[in-house]
């Protein structure tokens, strides 16, 4: 049944950006919007490509997260440049 | 005509007097020339494709991809700002976030952004949607759908 459906798994998604005009003074090169189902280590392969860099997301957004096992959707991180 | 002399006199000065006021050049009118034209900040077409050029246009223009596809989406816009935040929102048929990426520009002209996703374990089949925002206002939106290879 159609309502029994499993939403689908978007964790793996990873994304980037960039643009021919320069970056703002004084702004992050690019934010990310936490969706259900990510971590810090999902954001960090989806966005750098290596879970492994989810200390960078951490500590660039130490005033946000108060434990870096319980993030949630809505939240806006400054993602720096690696 | 000797009878009248006075006559001779008065066209001669006339004519002195013509000729000092034809010399007399006319100062070209300066304009000034107007404000430059201050182009407000917009989006001006959003764009979907399969891949992307160096100046950030896309390749291969499409609303039709498959499951390993990347989708990138271009963003052209006009117009200056000290900083504006364009947003990319990217959803999956009955809503559910995607992905949500802002890249913080401060273009003074023209100029391109771009947005892409990627899935390695393949995007599931359907129809999905990216809305563009500028500082959170709807700036543009483009549907597409990805079907089985």
């Amino acid at each position: 049944m159609a309502a029994d459906r499993k939403p689908p798994d978007f964790s793996d998604v990873q994304s980037g950006s960039s643009s021919t005009a320069p970056r703002a003074p004084g702004s992050p090169a690019r934010t990310y919007t936490v969706v259900a189902g990510d971590s810090l280590s999902k954001i960090a392969k989806r966005v750098y490509g290596d879970s492994q860099k989810w200390r960078v997301i951490y500590e660039a957004n130490r005033n946000l997260i108060k434990n870096p096992d319980l993030i949630h959707p809505g939240q806006v991180f400054t993602l720096p440049e690696v | 005509m000797p009878g009248h002399p006075v006559s001779r006199l008065a066209l001669a000065a006339g004519v002195i007097v013509l000729s000092v006021g034809c010399g007399k050049k006319e100062e070209p009118a300066v304009v000034p020339p107007p404000p430059a034209a201050v182009v407000a900040f917009r989006v001006t077409s959003v764009d979907l494709g399969k891949g992307i050029t160096a100046d950030k246009m896309v390749a291969n223009s499409t609303d039709d991809f498959s499951p390993r596809d990347t989708v990138y989406v271009s963003v052209a816009t006009e117009g200056s700002s000290p900083g504006a935040a364009v947003k990319a929102k990217w959803t999956f048929e009955d809503g559910q976030v995607v992905d949500e990426t802002t890249q913080t520009v401060a273009p003074t002209g023209p100029a391109r952004t771009e947005f892409h996703i990627s899935k390695p374990s393949g995007w599931p089949v359907g129809k999905y949607k990216v809305e563009i925002t500028v500082d959170g206002a709807l700036a543009g939106s483009k549907e597409f759908e990805v079907k089985r290879a």
